[in-house]
């Protein structure tokens, strides 16, 4: 589908149109912001929220060598690792590792960077069949659509919309209880993990010291994804590395409550590696593909924090815009504010123009962040280098004139009165038309407040 | 294929190569707001009423009776049984008399590299774990074989009091990292989603029901 975030104008007016997506959406977000307040309460956000930036500030301030620590260990673990400059790359490795076990299945789970390579039509161009095993990202590939939410893919759709989804692609009754949804999924899910050869999953963390994968999941089919396979893929960016296993101690307390609410999420593994000689299950292969498609870009800017990000979705949670707008109007994978930053940030800035401006500046999303990124801080950098990079002639010479205009008294007297004929006679709602069709054009009252005064000192 | 990670590595130098190396400082202390106490009645009532607020449910006994009655409480004659090795060897009795009224199968049936549908029959699983964490009513395992506890609907942990944790602060240590194999798994209650309309639903493609005996031994 690819990227389609220089349309945001259309998308976000297309979407504020359907009926039923802002009433989903603020039923979800406004639920996944209590049980995440609720979580918190028992322990020091600002205290976590600290520690988590600081290590994060740290891996980030030394990817190199974190990186390549990373890569000993996990080599010694004997995974495979893959370094993949852009996306092309990442997806002829995963197509190359696929083709070398004659792989015809493969079970997927939630992953944001394999969206951002557009990996499963990719594959599914080579005759591999790849199913996302997450229930959310199951009913969007069902729908033939995006996801339209960081950690809850199918936010935008109503129980309702979900059954007639089923009973047209899977030919399920059309009941639009929760529950029965559910358990068609896991019965048509159940027969792909057993027929799967290779598994393919994201990861949450790689930890520098010990060479793990962390994988952070409620369902369990990121669990299934990576044991009831031959060949496990793991495809993440690169800055998603940790220094220490200890470190876990403060991300796994962030991220399940900012995510989702929960002190914990249902399962989190970590993957060392291969089988070992003392199991009797688990992959014989495991590959780890690092993704960059754009990150290191970021450093050295002062947009570097954004990589930070662990991905917990809490901006979007809490963003007037977002519960809006949803998801797919951002017309990228990454919405909400900090897909409004990754997005022109990643895929630059001119594909991207208007997102920076999708938002109020109102500050919840740093409020949230659990990483401390000062997310509107970069949306307002990012705003102006938009404008510098869009700047018109004509509109470099209106701000011109408006500067010397407003240094002069003389200047800015005749600037009113001229503006204030052209009010009345109706010519400045013409010249603005784009700028008020959604907001009133005030007034022009036919004495200005200057000549008023002037008249009042006199009398 | 070659890979880019001399290109990777000269961008990343490039970008920082202003920046000096910052050093985090960690800090030890544990960010819970009242402190746990280290007492195994402690622990134990917060991991089960962590693990009861997910669904999850626990017992704590002398021997694994009240485990295996909730085991045949929950299943029938028809249903299939794994059970992991080393509970036969906590209590070869108990077992043997639940494999009189059910079908039962242990892990040292598998042979290495069985075939994932072998194991899809199991519909409760009997297994044991390293450690559980009071804090979040977490259950950390590190099996011999992993797919039948994810793949079945009903979880029976046997956990040995001694295991029990009292923070995370505990596990994200030294003598976890140097864990041998291939994984360490976290389970904290039955598997769920919320994906349709923030509506919790549980037993999407793990376990529906998780249940966690201590043993005193
Ligand atoms: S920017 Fe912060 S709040 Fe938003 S997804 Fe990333 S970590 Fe979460």
């Amino acid at each position: 589908m690819g990227l389609q975030s220089r349309n945001f104008k259309e998308l976000y007016k297309k979407q504020i149109r359907k009926p039923t997506l802002r009433t989903n959406l603020s039923k979800a977000t406004l639920q996944a912001v209590d049980s995440r307040s609720q979580s918190f309460e028992s322990i020091d956000f600002d205290f976590l929220q600290n520690q988590a930036k600081a290590i994060k500030e740290e891996t980030i301030s030394s990817l190199n060598e974190y990186l390549s620590q990373y890569q000993d260990a996990a080599e010694h673990n004997r995974c495979k690792v893959f370094f993949a400059q852009s996306a092309e790359k990442a997806r002829a490795y995963v197509l190359d590792v696929a083709r070398s076990h004659n792989v015809h299945t493969i079970v997927k789970s939630k992953s944001m960077v394999t969206e951002e390579l557009d990996l499963v039509p990719f594959l599914e161009n080579y005759g591999i069949e790849a199913i996302e095993t997450d229930l959310g990202e199951y009913i969007v590939q069902l729908a033939g659509e995006k996801p339209s939410h960081i950690t809850t893919p199918a936010i935008h759709k109503s129980r309702k919309e979900i059954a007639e989804l089923f009973h047209d692609k899977l030919g399920s009754a059309l009941n639009p209880d929760p529950p029965f949804l559910t358990a068609e999924a896991r019965r048509v899910l159940r027969n792909k993990f057993l027929s799967a050869e290779m598994g393919i999953s994201g990861a949450n963390f790689l930890i520098a010291e010990t060479g793990d994968a962390v994988i952070v999941e409620n369902e369990g089919n990121a669990r299934l994804s990576t044991s009831a396979v031959k060949v496990h893929v793991i495809v993440t960016g690169i800055e998603k590395i940790i220094p220490k296993f200890n470190d876990l101690r403060i991300f796994m307390r962030v991220l399940g409550r900012s995510s989702t609410g929960q002190k914990m999420t249902s399962y989190v593994s970590l993957i060392r590696g291969p089988r070992s000689a003392f199991e009797k299950d688990g992959p014989e292969e495991v590959h780890v593909v690092l993704v960059d498609n754009g990150r290191s870009s970021l450093l050295g800017t002062q947009h570097q924090e954004v990589l930070h990000c662990i991905r917990c979705g809490a901006c979007l949670n809490v963003c007037p815009v977002y519960r809006n707008i949803g998801g797919h109007a951002y017309g990228s994978v990454y919405p909400g504010p900090i897909g409004s930053l990754v997005t022109p940030l990643y895929f630059g800035k001119d594909n991207a123009p208007d997102l920076p401006f999708a938002s109020s500046l109102c500050g919840n999303c740093t409020e949230v962040c659990p990483v401390g990124i000062r997310i509107h801080h970069h949306l307002l950098s990012l705003r102006r280098d938009v404008v510098r990079l869009k700047k018109s002639r004509l509109q470099d010479f209106v701000f011109r004139s408006y500067r010397k205009a407003m240094l002069r008294p003389g200047r800015y007297e005749l600037i009113g009165r001229l503006g204030g004929v052209l009010g009345r006679a109706g010519l400045l709602k013409a010249v603005t038309k784009g700028w008020t069709r959604d907001r009133e054009l005030p007034d022009f009252p036919v004495k200005s407040f200057r000549s008023i005064y002037k008249t009042g000192k006199k009398s | 294929m070659e890979d880019d990670r001399e290109k990777i590595f000269g961008a990343i130098r490039k970008g920082l190569r202003e920046q000096s190396r910052i050093v985090a400082q960690r800090n030890p202390r544990s960010p819970l707001l009242s402190p746990m106490s280290a007492d195994f009645d402690s622990k134990f009532s917060r991991f089960s009423s962590e693990l009861a607020r997910v669904g999850g449910e626990t017992f704590v006994s002398n021997d694994l009776k009240p485990l295996l009655d909730s085991v045949l409480n929950r299943t029938h004659a028809e249903s299939n049984i794994f059970v992991y090795d080393e509970i036969k060897e906590i209590s070869p009795t108990g077992i043997s008399s639940l494999a009189e009224s059910r079908r039962v199968a242990y892990s040292s049936d598998l042979s290495v590299g069985y075939d994932k549908r072998e194991v899809a029959v199991f519909d409760s699983v009997i297994a044991p774990c390293v450690a559980c964490i009071a804090e979040t009513g977490t259950i950390v395992f590190h099996t011999e074989a992993r797919l039948p506890a994810a793949l079945c609907t009903r979880l029976f942990v046997v956990a040995p009091a001694k295991s029990l944790v009292a923070t995370l602060d505990e596990i994200f240590q030294e003598k976890f990292s140097s864990f041998q194999g291939s994984n360490l798994f976290f389970i904290t209650g039955p598997s769920r989603t919320a994906d349709i309309e923030k509506e919790l639903v549980t037993g999407v493609h793990g376990p529906k029901e998780v249940l966690v005996l201590f043993y005193r031994a």
